[in-house]
């Protein structure tokens, strides 16, 4: 047994290396190419010398070294990690990585292009595979995408659509109920056909809102103070105790001046929430509504008893699509508090929320300085 | 865009596909002292404006050439030099047809009017190779593109490599270079040829792959009284390669 170990032999690395080795004159012909490289071409070293670097190489590859690799090395000296196929003498491809230098005298004269080349033919593979899923999975994503447009188009259109039969309807029961002698029982029934029928009108209104939103139209607003705002909000309440003829409503509105708003998308924003009050405060309780003026504001606020809503669940109440988890029976669309606070959004103000044993009070501020 | 030089007459060098107008920097300065030197980025080459990309005007060279006439009014050209290399030949040939009075002289470095194989016309390329170029493309410049800026530095010695390294060397967007490659090889400007006005000189490499010289050949025998000068160089750019002999046939042409 001995413990010497033979000592590297330079030319048998250079000829054996676990790499391909070859050196082009500055026309590209091969000067110098290793064993390694020479086996997986299937040739001999010198059946290899003279001939052009470009004849072993893929066309793609060739055409990339004039237009690429070749202005590449003479500007910078060097590339790294370019992917390309060889040809095997019988034709098949061999895919490699390549780094590439120059080699230059002192004077800066082109001598060689000396290349290390690594086999890569799983890596290659592997790489195209992921290439391939890549723009798979991109065409679906498009496809996907153009799909939810396409949906919120449909409800765009679908929710603009029902709203001149759901007109007509409502139209039809306020004649019946001027003009025609009903007995009690048709008076109630008229009355709770028209309740619903406003219902379903501020549910597509929400719907309508939240679809052009998705559109990237944007949530549009058109302002003015032309008009008073009160009387918008006392037909808000007219409507909510129709639908709800068994609430207590307990109202205090003091808006003097007019308010520089869009007074049809501030009618939705308390319509919205009421009707969340009407649907999950205490019956027992009454629903509080205030509005004032007070300094450089206005205040709008909604509060209703019962039990208060958790932390978890306040933290997604003004998400699109968002149910509570109390009585799903009433819930609709859960697009009502999304809404109401895009809307305080488009008016630069905000919706906090106050949430505990004696009430849940929502409550919007904008600021009363966008006068135009 | 950069303009240098002293002359009255404007000379603009325009880069072929892969690279940009550092294609240009061994021979563009031997012009400055007689000339108003113009060097450019096509869009998506170099550091030009890619969000003035658009795929729609960019399918055809006459998109480049608008270009190139637009600088060309811009700067006010009249009787100038345009020298192009590789596709930009034909780019600057489709220009002079556009505006005839803006260029009086067209060198031609490597020229192919047409590089597809046709029933009797020999231009170098199957279909399969365009594509086989393209697949090319697409799996290396992930790595160029992000790989190409920085880690560039120690060249000691070409030192005044070294900053211009660092922003990119001849950087071209993935996407664009893919579509100017289709672009490129799959255009056909047979007919433009004989319609030329401007006095031409054809600059042919021996064993070039892009262009071979049947197809420099051809080019020069379609352009009416055009010349055409074989160069001592191997190869798709003589420009990088061997920068003394394009120099020289440019200066005894112009």
């Amino acid at each position: 047994m001995s413990d010497t170990f033979p000592t590297e032999d330079l030319s048998d690395l250079y000829e054996q290396a676990p790499c391909g080795y070859i050196s082009l004159s500055p026309d590209t012909r091969i000067v110098k190419a290793n064993r390694t490289l020479a086996n997986w071409l299937g040739l001999t070293a010198s059946e290899l010398l003279g001939r052009s670097f470009l004849d072993v190489l893929s066309f793609g590859g060739r055409i990339a070294y004039e237009t690429h690799l070749a202005p590449l090395l003479r500007l910078q000296g060097f590339v790294d990690e370019i992917a390309l196929d060889l040809i095997h003498a019988d034709g098949s491809k061999i895919p490699v990585i390549a780094n590439a230098t120059e080699k230059r005298d002192e004077a800066g004269k082109h001598h060689f292009t000396r290349f290390t080349l690594l086999k890569a033919v799983d890596r290659l593979g592997y790489e195209r595979g992921l290439r391939a899923s890549l723009t798979k999975v991109e065409a679906a994503f498009a496809a996907e995408q153009d799909a939810a447009i396409l949906r919120e188009q449909f409800i765009a259109v679908l929710g603009h659509d029902l709203r001149n039969p759901l007109a007509a309807i409502t139209a039809g029961v306020q004649m019946l109920q001027a003009r025609e002698q009903l007995s009690e029982r048709g008076d109630l029934i008229l009355r709770e056909m028209l309740a619903s029928g406003k219902r379903a009108s501020a549910l597509i209104d929400n719907v309508l809102d939240f679809a052009r939103n998705r559109l990237g139209n944007g949530f549009e607003i058109t302002c003015d103070s032309r008009e008073p705002l009160q009387p918008v909000l006392e037909q808000v309440v007219a409507e909510m105790r129709t639908i709800a003829p068994d609430r207590v409503f307990d109202i205090a509105l003091s808006i003097e001046d007019p308010v520089y708003c869009d007074r049809v998308k501030i009618g939705q924003l308390v319509g919205n929430l009421l009707s969340n009050a009407v649907t999950h405060g205490d019956p027992e309780a009454p629903i509080r509504l205030t509005a004032d003026t007070l300094g450089d504001r206005l205040s709008i606020s909604v509060a209703n008893g019962g039990a208060p809503i958790d932390a978890a669940t306040q933290d997604q109440l003004f998400q699109p699509f968002f149910r509570g988890t109390v009585r799903s029976s009433q819930n609709g669309l859960g697009l009502g508090l999304f809404i109401v606070s895009e809307i305080a959004k488009a008016h630069e103000g905000s919706i906090g929320l106050v949430s505990n044993e004696s009430e849940t009070r929502f409550t919007f501020l904008m600021p009363l300085t966008r006068d135009a | 865009m950069k303009v240098t030089g002293t002359g009255s007459r404007s000379m603009m060098f325009a880069h072929g596909f892969g690279c940009d107008q550092q294609m240009w920097d061994a021979v563009a300065p031997s012009f400055e002292q007689d000339f108003r030197v113009i060097l450019f980025d096509y869009v998506g080459a170099g550091r030009s404006d890619l969000s003035a990309y658009d795929s729609s005007k960019y399918s055809s060279l006459n998109g480049y050439a608008d270009d190139v006439v637009e600088i060309g009014r811009t700067l006010g050209f009249h009787g100038a030099v345009f020298v192009g290399h590789s596709v930009s030949a034909m780019i600057g040939a489709l220009a002079s047809l556009k505006a005839p009075e803006m260029f009086s002289e067209l060198v031609m470095v490597g020229p192919s009017a047409r590089y597809l194989d046709d029933d009797s016309y020999h231009g170098g390329f199957s279909r399969a190779q365009i594509d086989e170029l393209l697949e090319f493309l697409a799996e290396n410049h992930l790595g160029w593109s992000a790989a190409m800026g920085p880690a560039i530095m120690g060249n000691p010695d070409r030192p005044e490599l070294g900053e211009r390294l660092t922003s990119s060397f001849c950087h071209t967007d993935p996407k664009i270079a893919r579509e100017f490659a289709r672009v490129t090889f799959l255009s056909d400007n047979r007919d433009d040829l004989p319609a030329i006005k401007a006095r031409t000189l054809v600059l042919q490499c021996r064993e070039d792959i892009i262009a071979p010289s049947t197809v420099g050949e051809y080019v020069h025998s379609r352009i009416p009284g055009s010349t055409y000068v074989l160069l001592d160089a191997t190869g798709h750019c003589p420009n990088l390669s061997a920068p003394e002999e394009v120099t020289a046939a440019i200066r005894a042409f112009v």
